[in-house]
């Protein structure tokens, strides 16, 4: 599904992603980990042909993200870190904006976009300007945007920051249900959450992939020295330690 | 295309749903029926030609108001990632945005054909220097409209975007007041590129090519380099 290689990006001087390759097969959930500043958005911009890299290639089933990302970009559906939404629209406008500049034919618009309102639990608020709505409600009507065009790619950049638990269960939810039909890319820094849903992990630390593991893998590899099985949590701290000792190599 | 409308619409409806839209409508309109009736008063003749001057002097003004949150707005809120990865060429971004505020600026622009109507019922107007003249007033909207989209796409902030179009747009209407001491190519230059002397041909009647060349050129340019400017891609 996501071939990347060799993908650098520079910002002016400063080198945000260094080397990163990877690849994401079909259906597969993907947790990218990181820090704060890591590079986990930059990574998922360039994913999304929002910024180019600076060099390296990334191909999205078949299509060249530099050639081809009109096309790349009818496969997405993308989630920013704040919720790209319009303070002044209803959510109802709102999705039908969404739905008629995402390739959503004509004819299946209104019924998808009731679809999407009971698969994000959004329909009680259909008819409210989403100025007025709550963190949590914004979040999930981000959500709707991002797989209004049935995308097969879902990037999601930390979609339960700032959410309170109960919103944060909700949306966990949300995304566990969206799991069985498509490609699933998260980005967050609360662990416990990453454990409860993806297979696979991707730990960046300063522009570079350290890890590329599923999640079943990683755990054990940190738990040989230890008797008791490690957390996500034990592992990422350790991992960061141990890195940021060597950080002078 | 169906999603150049869809831009169109989205712009126009948010115009309507914030304050600054009915402000402009009505400040223009109050404005514009308070020279309308002065002009007409002091001098007496079935004539446009000063209302459309005036007119071009309050446009000046306001049209960096209706043009500077166009692309800074999306840039603040971060909406513009929502448009530049949903499938839709920034060309069609470009011209979506730039179509709504045509059609906005269009409205105040039929708001004014009452004063045609009232001038016709009192006198014996000429009806082709009125009808060049609403062309000619119309198309140097749209040419500041067209500067005022360039702007805002440069910042994400609205007021920085409305200044710098108010500098672009000073610059061209007032260059004619230094063309007294300038000479030769350089005054044929500054002339060319100023606003003053296009309309003035349009508001007695004249369209020619040059000034037609002036505005669809102007307008055209504009919205090239703002395509070019949204485009991430120049920072690599």
């Amino acid at each position: 599904m996501i071939l990347a290689q060799n993908v650098t990006k520079y910002f002016g001087r400063f080198q945000a992603l260094k080397d990163v390759s990877f690849e994401i097969k079909k259906g597969e959930i993907v947790g990218f980990l990181g820090r704060n500043g890591a590079g986990k958005t930059t990574l998922m911009r360039i994913l999304t042909s929002y910024l180019p890299a600076s060099s390296g290639k990334i191909v999205i089933g078949g299509d060249d993200v530099e050639k081809n990302s009109l096309a790349i970009r009818r496969k997405i559906g993308y989630l920013p870190e704040t919720p790209p939404l319009y303070s002044n629209m209803t959510v109802n406008d709102y999705l039908k904006f969404a739905a008629e500049i995402k390739d959503v034919p004509a004819r299946g618009r209104r019924s998808r976009i009731n679809e999407v309102l009971e698969e994000c639990n959004i329909g009680e608020v259909r008819d409210k300007t989403i100025g007025v709505l709550s963190r949590g409600y914004k979040q999930r009507v981000g959500i709707a945007q991002a797989i209004i065009n049935k995308p097969e790619l879902l990037i999601l950049d930390e979609p339960t920051s700032g959410l309170d638990p109960i919103q944060n269960l909700q949306v966990r939810k949300l995304v566990k249900s969206l799991k069985y039909e498509r490609t699933v890319i998260l980005s967050t820094h609360i662990l416990s959450e990453i454990e409860q849903i993806a297979q696979r992990i991707l730990i960046i630390r300063s522009g570079r992939i350290i890890v590329d593991k599923t999640l079943d893998m990683l755990l054990k590899d940190y738990s040989d020295d230890q008797c008791a099985e490690s957390t996500l949590e034990e592992v990422f701290v350790k991992l960061h330690s141990e890195t940021s000792e060597g950080n002078n190599e | 295309m169906s999603k150049v409308f869809a831009i169109a619409k989205k712009e126009l409806t948010a115009y309507f749903k914030s304050p600054i839209a009915y402000i402009v409508l009505i400040l223009t309109i109050s404005v514009f029926n308070i020279f309308f009736y002065m002009i007409v008063d002091q001098n007496r003749e079935a004539s446009l030609r000063d209302v459309f001057k005036v007119m071009e002097f309050m446009f000046v003004f306001l049209i960096p108001l209706l043009t500077m949150k166009i692309f800074s707005e999306e840039k603040l809120t971060g909406t513009i990632e929502f448009l530049m990865t949903s499938p839709i060429t920034n060309t069609a971004i470009v011209l979506g945005k730039y179509l709504g505020s045509l059609i906005f600026f269009t409205l105040i622009i039929i708001m004014t054909v009452t004063y045609y109507f009232i001038i016709e019922y009192f006198g014996q107007p000429d009806r082709m220097s009125i009808l060049t003249g609403f062309l000619g007033i119309w198309l140097e909207g749209s040419f500041f409209l067209a500067i005022g989209i360039l702007t805002s796409s440069w910042t994400h902030n609205q007021i920085i975007a409305a200044i710098s179009s108010y500098v672009i747009l000073f610059s061209l209407y007032f260059s004619i007041s230094f063309t007294n001491s300038l000479s030769g190519p350089m005054d044929a230059i500054v002339r060319y590129a100023g606003t003053w002397s296009h309309l003035g041909n349009f508001t007695v009647g004249l369209i020619t090519i040059a000034d037609v060349v002036y505005y669809l050129s102007g307008i055209i340019f504009c919205l090239i380099l703002t395509r070019f400017g949204i485009e991430n891609r120049l920072w690599r």
